[in-house]
């Protein structure tokens, strides 16, 4: 009662310089990030809802219903232990569509930018007494504190400062729907100081006044039952409409609202402010009896003091008065900041921006920024006026309750968001009407003009004779709203727009987004389009940001992701400028194509957002969820690539064997047209959608891994009334067939040039020997020796000539299996001489050199023509597998009761992968159509015919590359010896 | 999704008996405390609630 103006006012200023430095030291990052980010730090921030109502207001309720006072934080708390079913879902709409305050939300469920009007109205004309309220409590304190007449222009340098601080730390993001961290923080250090002062002052009270909980209850059932009989109890009916007021101001209130889903916080710190949120009412209701009672008891109540201001009178120290005033400046300062955050947005979206279109603005950012600003001082003044014309006449609990009631006009209209997707516009505009009139009648023009309230009270309602006037205009403003909205909704048609909206956001949404096409063909043709309306600056700048956040090219040309990214750049620019002017924008400039074909169900949207939300879905929804993963899973990891294709051509599906097949990654193309896909496909899927079959076989397409054999088989999907048409294709790798087909009939030509040269070395072989017979007879006919030496000659040459016949005409033959073989004893040296003698008739591999390392004397027991087209085969692919100036070396030497034999080149070697597989037919190394595949297998069964062993090793031990095939023979055939298979590693 | 029931049920009923509560705190005969503890205890249903829905949706 004693301090000065000026001391106050520096009290005041030093609390809001804290607030400065406080934010400050967030936007510098002084404070670790995780610390403000916290979910303590966003309950805290909630804790706005505690105004200086419940630090002055409850005091006030409190002496006048008792207990009643409660319902200020009991009906928020309720709301907000509803959060998962009550405040998710709002959560969930706002930061889908970008909505940052109730009317961008009514404006957007609702189709229409006057609903948004109207909300904003509703919303101004309702705040500006709970404005009036706080700068009051400002100006009452100051009053107290100082003894000075006139607080008032100390309270408006206080608004000034205020104004200033929004301004400077709320109002630097353009876009409303924002983070603000700095503010986040500062309204949480404001919870924090109110909090810990109504904690000090219980306890001055309960410890101070009091000797503690015992004494305080001793008074109250002594001397204190007198004071507490002058309390009137609530009816219940007035009880249960005081919660109902404060349930609806949690999430409709512009502050709560803005605090609660514009600020971008995660699910999980709303789930958490659930039941944080109630605790801090809790913590801030507990004091407020303690304060009452303690100010009964000495007597403070009877010194004019006011109730409201009993704070004040709990002690003479300066300390106690500095809290009560610190108190109410930390809660008026910081609900004053966020409703004129808030009020500014939706003014500027819904009167301003709406009245005057964002035409071509050099720097549109700027432009609303400034707007902005200017909108935040005149709210901030706005409650300053509304304070000094109309505030002053009234009491705390007055000009709260007017503004409750007000705001609580567009509960019916939230709760039909939520729940009722059959309300419409028409519906809600005449309910909202209905009540607002009822309340401007009842409550604010009496608070305004002084008049007195004009409640009419219909029949069947006598009972609201002599209620106090809250309640009763209460009551009969929200049944009228109700009833009216409910019927104009039930007796008029809802436009198709609106049915779309709504099932949007019902909570329960059954999303059934269409599918068009657009007129852009791809982001950068949105940068021009949407440049004639924002500038090329912005249309770039906001085209980019979309594009970013969807992690897209801006020459995707999916309808698809243009459609997504249509609707990011919608929500974005209702961040920036409200859903009614975003909506305008889009459908002027990014408009879709309707030539003539009707929209489908976009499918792939569906499945993305119901995977989203699988964790919500309960019951039946969830066990369907369930099998249509289940059967997506099937498709996606069927074995045989498979895409499905919608009616309009558009790509639904494209699996993971596809993907693999194709190299092309599913997310890149699902939602394309088939005719921009990637080349071979485009034309491929064409081709099959397009012809009368339903199969095409092995198609030959160039393809990343080479030229594969593709056979595609494709399903018309009948197009019902309730489901949805499409086709289906199957697509198989068909190549390894199609080259074993091709093996197949390379090896049968192979055989027949076989046979035709063994015939033709048969006979080469009559002429020969009639040669070698002549050369012969020459011999005896004459005695000269040039003849005799060119005779025998002749004769050496015929030889050789029947010898590479004869080894012809045996290879030819031991191609075949003969049963009953007779084994002889065979000279290695001289059967690898053969192989070789036959090798060398070859033109290929001429400077490979070949060493036959066998010992003369070293045999084995088998058919030596066999043995020979063994050794063939074995040196043919060393040949083509040696480097030029190769050598391929042929060893042998006695191992056991056998010899091991061993043919060694210099080539690459062979991959461990295919080496496994070498034995079985048709595995070749060689480049297609060189090599049957044939050989290895054939050599594998006549060392099974000879009870031997072989296998392969690449490299051999001890070199760095070539390979060598090891076999081993047995000298000597054991009777009774049935082996079958040889012994190999393989 | 049952978790969330429990609550609007608990909500909704409390909201329905609360003037019966109110007439009981009221009373000369009731401790002071009662309705913060009551509050308390429904805080607490809450954070043990809040716990089971973390459990079901893991």
């Amino acid at each position: 009662m004693n301090a000065s103006l000026g001391g106050v006012f520096l009290l005041g200023a030093g609390y809001l310089a804290l607030l400065f430095a406080c934010a400050l030291a967030v936007e510098r990052g002084w404070i670790p990030l995780r610390l403000v980010r916290h979910p303590a730090v966003y309950t805290l921030a909630l804790g706005v809802y505690a105004s200086a109502w419940a630090i002055y207001g409850s005091l006030e309720l409190a002496s006048q219903v008792g207990y009643g006072y409660l319902a200020y934080y009991l009906g928020v708390a309720g709301a907000f232990l509803l959060a998962p079913v009550l405040l998710l879902p709002i959560q969930r709409m706002t930061r889908t569509y970008q909505l940052s305050s109730l009317a961008d939300l009514f404006a957007f469920r609702f189709r229409s930018r006057w609903v948004g009007t109207l909300v904003t109205l509703v919303s101004a004309l309702a705040v500006l007494p709970l404005l009036a309220l706080q700068v009051q409590t400002m100006g009452d304190a100051i009053h107290l504190m100082t003894g000075a007449a006139s607080p008032s222009m100390l309270a408006l340098v206080f608004c000034a400062l205020i104004a200033l601080f929004t301004i400077l730390f709320g109002a630097r993001h353009t876009r409303l729907h924002a983070r603000h961290d700095t503010l986040l923080a500062t309204i949480a250090l404001d919870s924090l100081v109110k909090l810990a002062a109504m904690l000090i002052l219980g306890a001055v009270a309960l410890f101070g006044i009091f000797d503690g909980p015992a004494d305080l209850q001793a008074w109250l059932d002594g001397p204190g039952l007198a004071r507490q009989a002058e309390v009137t109890h609530l009816d219940p009916g007035q009880w249960r409409t005081l919660l109902l007021l404060f349930f609806a101001a949690a999430f409709l209130m512009p502050h709560m609202f803005h605090m609660t889903f514009a600020e971008t916080l995660s699910r999980r710190a709303l789930l958490q402010a659930g039941w944080s949120l109630p605790l801090f009412l809790l913590l801030m209701a507990l004091p407020v009896p303690l304060i009452l009672w303690g100010a009964q008891r000495i007597g403070a109540d009877e010194s004019g003091l006011g109730a409201a201001y009993l704070a004040f009178g709990l002690s003479d120290t300066w300390w106690v008065d500095t809290l009560a005033f610190l108190a109410g400046l930390a809660a008026a300062s910081g609900t004053l900041i966020i409703i004129s955050l808030a009020l500014s947005g939706m003014i500027l979206n819904h009167l301003v921006l709406v009245a005057h279109p964002p035409a071509y603005q050099p720097d549109l950012y700027r432009w609303l920024r400034w707007l902005r600003r200017a909108l935040i001082a005149a709210v901030v003044f706005g409650g300053w006026l509304f304070y000094r014309t109309v505030g002053v006449h009234h009491d705390l609990t007055t000009l709260g309750l007017a503004s409750f009631v007000g705001m609580a006009q567009c509960l019916p209209g939230m709760l039909a968001v939520l729940y009722w997707p059959g309300a419409n516009r028409k519906g809600m505009v005449a309910g909202l009407l209905m009540g607002v009139l009822i309340w401007l009648l009842g409550l604010w023009l009496p608070l305004l003009t002084g008049m007195p309230a004009l409640v009419v009270i219909p029949p069947g309602l006598e009972a609201l004779q002599g209620a106090p006037v809250w309640y009763a205009v209460a009551l009969e403003a929200l049944a009228a709203n109700i009833l009216t909205f409910i019927l104009v909704s039930l007796a008029t048609r809802t436009s198709e727009g609106e049915r779309a909206a709504a099932e949007a956001c019902s909570v329960d949404a059954v999303i059934r987004p269409k599918r068009l096409p657009l007129m852009a063909s791809s982001g950068e043709d949105f940068k021009h389009h949407l440049a004639e309306a924002l500038g090329e600056e912005v249309a770039n700048r906001e085209v980019d940001r979309a594009l970013g956040a969807l992690h897209m090219s801006p020459h995707d040309g999916r309808p698809y992701a243009l459609r997504r990214l249509r609707d990011r750049i919608q929500a974005n620019l209702s961040g920036l400028m409200g859903p009614s002017v975003a909506q305008d924008i889009v459908d002027r400039f990014l408009p879709y194509r309707r030539d003539g074909q009707a929209a489908t169900d976009d499918i792939h949207f569906v499945e993305s957002r119901l995977e989203a939300y699988r964790s919500r879905l309960t019951g039946l929804a969830r066990e369907l969820d369930g099998l249509r993963r289940y059967h997506r899973r099937t498709l996606a990891q069927l074995p045989i690539g498979l895409c499905a294709f919608g009616d309009d051509g558009e790509l639904l599906m494209w699996n993971d064997a596809l993907a693999e097949l194709s190299g092309i990654d599913g997310a890149s193309v699902i939602g394309s047209r088939r005719n921009s896909l990637p080349a071979p496909w485009a034309e491929l899927l064409g081709r099959v959608l397009a012809g009368p079959h339903s199969h095409l076989y092995k198609q030959p397409v160039e393809l990343a891994k080479g030229q594969r054999y593709l056979t595609l088989h494709k399903a018309v999907l009948s197009n019902g009334d309730e489901e949805r048409g499409g086709t289906v294709i199957l697509i198989e790798d068909h190549s390894e067939m199609k080259w074993l087909e091709d093996e197949l009939v390379h090896a049968a030509r192979l055989a027949s040039i076989g046979q035709l040269a063994a015939g033709v070395a048969h006979e080469i072989g009559n002429p020969i020997t009639g040669i070698s017979s002549l050369a012969q007879n020459l011999r005896y006919d004459t005695d000269d020796p040039d003849l005799l030496e060119t005779a025998d000659q002749i004769q050496q040459l015929t030889d050789r000539v029947s010898r590479i016949v004869g080894s012809l005409v045996g290879f030819a033959h031991g191609g075949r299996h003969v049963h009953g073989t007779t084994f002889a004893p065979v000279t290695l040296h001289h059967v690898t001489e053969e192989a070789l003698h036959l090798i060398h008739l070859a033109r290929s591999g001429q400077d490979v050199v070949y060493r036959n390392q066998c010992p003369p004397d070293l045999t084995v027991e088998g058919d030596a023509q066999r043995l020979i087209q063994v050794l063939v085969n074995l040196l043919s692919n060393a040949r083509d597998a040696s480097p030029e100036g190769g050598e391929v070396v042929v060893a042998a030497e006695p191992e056991g009761r056998g010899v091991s034999l061993t043919v060694t080149d210099e080539g690459p070697g062979i991959d461990a992968r295919v080496r496994d597989h070498l034995f079985e037919p048709f595995t070749t190394t060689k480049a297609p159509g060189e090599g049957t595949g044939l050989g290895l297998p054939l050599v594998y069964s006549i060392i099974a015919e000879h009870h031997g062993q072989i296998h392969i090793d690449s490299p051999p031990l001890g070199r760095e590359r070539g390979t060598r095939i090891y076999m081993w023979l047995p000298t000597t055939r054991e009777d009774g010896e049935n082996r079958d298979e040889p012994d190999s590693d393989r | 999704m049952y978790v969330y029931r429990i609550m609007l049920f608990l909500v909704f009923g409390g909201y329905l008996l609360s003037p019966l509560l109110m007439s009981g705190w009221s009373s000369p005969e009731t401790a002071w405390y009662r309705p913060f503890v009551i509050w308390g205890v429904l805080i607490a249903l809450s954070i043990w609630l809040e716990q089971k829905r973390k459990l079901d949706e893991r």
